[in-house]
């Protein structure tokens, strides 16, 4: 008797385990998938519809069942216009969208995106053993749950040296803290680092001197240290405003003398971002910090084709300064007019990075389209049967397609199969190199949760903190006064209101 | 005379059918505008029912009457955008349309043919140049750096030591923004004036000439009244849109000059896309009425002077 029951247990737990599915039964998953993408994802002018083939050959092969993918893929830089008017009529919520960073916590606060918290938990990616994104996991919870997915990185940017111009000063070691910093910043300006003769340089720029978008203060880290002027949650889970606390008082001090020296472009104001990378270009600056990975490689080419030396030197947070901000990256999201969400979840989030086909689809593209492994030539690179290879960008002819996507350096899981990690073969040595010494480096954005104070009061706020920034960057007030003007049109008050309606939340 | 006024009066009598019925291809040919005007202007008029809601798309709107005005109006940063916008449609206009007569008057004294064409040409262009493009131009030729033409020309002429942050700072914004407002558009604005001035009568000119006027005299006596009801329409018309600016401060204004460069345009996108929360239509609705309201109020008043002091208006 004894005997029957083990084996009626050991045959129980079988069952148990055959039953954890590999994919869901066919009968559970949805027919149809709704998306709305921007252009991070392949475009109709890059092979959109060989991709969506692809994924829903591979999704029969995976599923037993045809699930017909429909994609909606705005104007890029239309994209969220167009997503809020899908939001305006119920009957036109996709099933799944990309929601952009400022807006996944706000969305989420209205009841629009379906909680994948339990989903997540059981599902396949996150139990692999080859998913390393906890952290950023982490970062798109709100209040403990998960609202969207992403299986990238959102990254950051790292303050990049140009080499040339510190050995033309007779620099030989990237600064590490403040003083050698600003004392490399110096001779920038006034020791004619290009040797063309006239006092034409600046250290650096950036596009204003606060960022438009959080975490603000990611362009002109240097200065900024451990300030930070927005909301912020500390290790007690207590919400401050980082623009009313002393260390603003240091980093507008910082950004003044910057200022004041020219260590900061005069224009940084008013220049837009593809300003500072052409003035980067053409050797008017010397320092820019800018976005790791690839674009390290750009910044690298982009110098070598004005006729300049592109080797650039990545370098670490001063001593002084916290580390890098690794943004939040914009998310995957079920919303709540998905039918069968959890069904949606195991087709088209658990299967992004399935260290398979479907991952390789997803950072690669097509075979045959976006990259192949049959030996020919391609823009005067010649390729051997067998060798993976990236083919032209059909929509930027001259140049090899990029990667969709997700940028294989900023996965966050490895494939199962090594021979289908091609980073080796499509990613340059700097920009592996910058990424390293960002994640090496790098902090999580905060997800500031939305209140209803925030919606009322936080435009005008932002709106006046900014001007006050700029203003005492460039002299035009002391900080004394900037905070009584603060003070004075009322963005004590409304920072206060913000303040105590996240504390609120919390409790 | 009377006898044409007559017979308009008994085709107005006529009813709608019998009209139709006759001028049948001038109504068919009306009807795409009709259709236009219809689809294009009226119809988003309904939307102005979201200013008596709170509406942030995700759910329905819900009712709120008077409430969303009640915050506009308690706004401080509202007044000032609403103040800025008066003040910088209000000087914006009477600079190009005062402007755009004297090049007008200038133009139309030219004899050369070739010349005049030239110069119409050469002023016409800025025009059609979008205020992105424009913008990027000026950040250019007014940059405090060895870049900008305009400080590089000042301190080769002892005028400043150091280049001015003309979009940069505040006392200097305004003064850049007009600048930039009457290159780009007084050549446009020309356009009418001229067509004026061509229709009218040269006979006028000649029997000024043969009673001993001079060019000034003319230009004084028989052009410009000529030009007045233009410049009156001009204005009314586009006092209607005052209310409407956006595009070219949008792209010239920056984190320095806020105060002095928001306006009620740019301050409903700054409410709509930088408070990091879902937008709430309705408030941003009831901003747009407002301004519409104000716009209109403008027009009409300016319509009534003109017909208090000129004895007829426009409408």
């Amino acid at each position: 008797m004894k005997k029957l029951l083990a084996l009626m247990m050991v045959l129980a737990m079988c069952m148990t385990l055959v039953s954890v599915p590999v994919a869901s039964a066919a009968d559970d998953l949805p027919d149809q998938i709704s998306i709305y993408i921007d252009g991070t994802v392949v475009t109709a002018e890059n092979g959109r519809d060989l991709f969506e083939a692809r994924w829903e050959e591979l999704a029969e092969q995976k599923f037993g069942k045809k699930i017909d993918l429909v994609i909606t893929q705005p104007d890029h830089d239309g994209y969220f216009d167009a997503l809020q008017q899908a939001f305006a009529d119920p009957a036109t919520w996709p099933d799944v969208c990309i929601m952009p960073t400022t807006y996944y916590s706000a969305y989420a606060a209205e009841g629009a995106l379906w909680d994948m918290t339990e989903a997540w938990e059981n599902s396949q990616t996150k139990n692999s053993g080859r998913f390393h994104g906890d952290n950023t996991i982490e970062m798109l919870k709100i209040d403990g749950k998960l609202y969207g997915f992403s299986p990238a990185i959102g990254n950051g940017s790292v303050t990049y040296i140009k080499k040339a111009w510190m050995d033309a000063v007779g620099i030989t070691e990237a600064p590490t803290n403040w003083e050698e910093y600003t004392a490399m910043l110096d001779k920038f300006v006034n020791d004619d680092p290009d040797g063309d003769g006239q006092a034409d340089t600046y250290g650096l720029s950036a596009a204003g001197f606060i960022g438009p978008e959080a975490p603000y203060v990611n362009y002109l880290p240097e200065f900024y240290w451990d300030a930070f002027p927005s909301f912020y949650q500390d290790d007690e889970g207590v919400w401050h405003d980082g623009f009313t606390e002393p260390a603003m008082e240091g980093a507008l001090a910082r950004l003044n003398e910057g200022y004041t020296k020219k260590w900061l472009d005069p224009t940084t104001l008013t220049n837009g971002t593809s300003d500072v990378r052409n003035k980067f270009y053409d050797d008017t600056l010397g320092v820019f910090t800018y976005w790791a990975a690839k674009w390290a490689t750009n910044l690298k080419t982009n110098l070598e084709s004005n006729g300049h030396d592109g080797e650039l030197i990545p370098i670490p947070p001063l001593a002084e300064a916290l580390p890098y901000f690794d943004r939040m990256p914009p998310a995957w999201c079920i919303t709540e007019a998905a039918d069968n969400p959890q069904g949606v979840f195991d087709v088209f989030i658990d299967t992004m990075l399935d260290g398979g086909d479907f991952q390789l689809l997803w950072t690669y593209g097509v075979q045959g389209w976006h990259w192949d492994t049959k030996a020919e030539t391609v823009l005067g690179q010649t390729f051997e049967e067998g060798q993976f290879h990236m083919l032209e960008n059909p929509n930027s002819p001259g140049t090899l397609y990029p990667a969709n996507h997700i940028d294989p350096v900023l996965s966050l899981a490895d494939f199962a199969d090594p021979s289908y990690d091609h980073r080796a073969d499509v990613v340059q040595p700097e920009s592996i190199a910058s990424e390293e010494l960002f994640q090496a480096n790098s902090r999580a954005a905060q997800l500031v949760p939305t209140t209803e104070a925030m919606s009322e009061y936080n435009a005008d706020l932002t709106t006046l903190k900014n001007t006050l920034i700029a203003n005492v960057t460039m002299g035009e007030l002391t900080y004394a006064e900037a905070m009584e003007k603060f003070e004075k049109d009322g963005g004590a008050e409304k920072s206060k209101a913000i303040v105590d309606s996240l504390n609120a939340l919390e409790k | 005379m009377v006898g044409s006024a007559k017979l308009a009066s008994q085709e107005k009598k006529k009813n709608l059918g019998q009209r139709v019925k006759k001028y049948w291809g001038f109504y068919i040919m009306f009807l795409p505008v009709l259709a236009f005007v219809i689809v294009f202007h009226y119809l988003p008029m309904l939307g102005i029912r979201y200013a008596f809601t709170q509406y942030k798309l995700i759910k329905a709107p819900t009712f709120v009457g008077f409430a969303q005005f009640q915050k506009l109006f308690g706004m401080p940063n509202f007044w000032n955008a609403f103040k800025n916008t008066i003040e910088l449609s209000v000087i914006k206009l009477l600079l190009t349309t005062f402007l755009s007569v004297v090049i007008s008057l200038l133009l139309n004294e030219m004899i050369s043919i070739k010349g005049k064409k030239l110069a119409q040409t050469i002023i016409y262009l800025p025009h059609f140049l979008s205020w992105v493009v424009t913008a990027s131009v000026f950040q250019l030729i007014l940059a405090p750096t060895s870049v900008g033409l305009v400080n590089t020309i000042l301190i080769k002429l002892g005028v400043v030591n150091e280049g001015i942050y003309f979009l940069g700072k505040s006392e200097w914004w305004r003064f850049s923004y007009y600048l930039i407002n009457i290159w780009h558009d007084t050549g446009w604005g020309t356009i009418i004036f001229m067509a004026t001035l061509t229709g009218i009568d040269p006979g006028t000119y000649e029997a000024a000439s043969i009673d001993g006027a001079g060019r000034w005299q003319k230009m004084w006596y028989i052009t410009l009244p000529a030009l007045a009801n233009t410049i009156i329409t001009v204005l009314i018309l586009n006092l209607a849109k005052i209310m409407n600016l956006f595009e070219s401060v949008f792209v010239l204004q920056n984190d320095a000059v806020m105060e002095t460069s928001q306006v009620l345009q740019t301050y409903v996108y700054y409410q709509t896309f930088n408070s990091g929360a879902v937008p709430d239509y309705g408030y941003t609705t009831a901003i747009g009425l407002f301004r519409s309201v104000v716009g209109m109020a403008l027009m009409l008043a300016c319509n009534a002077a003109s017909h208090k002091v000129r004895g007829r208006g426009i409408m």
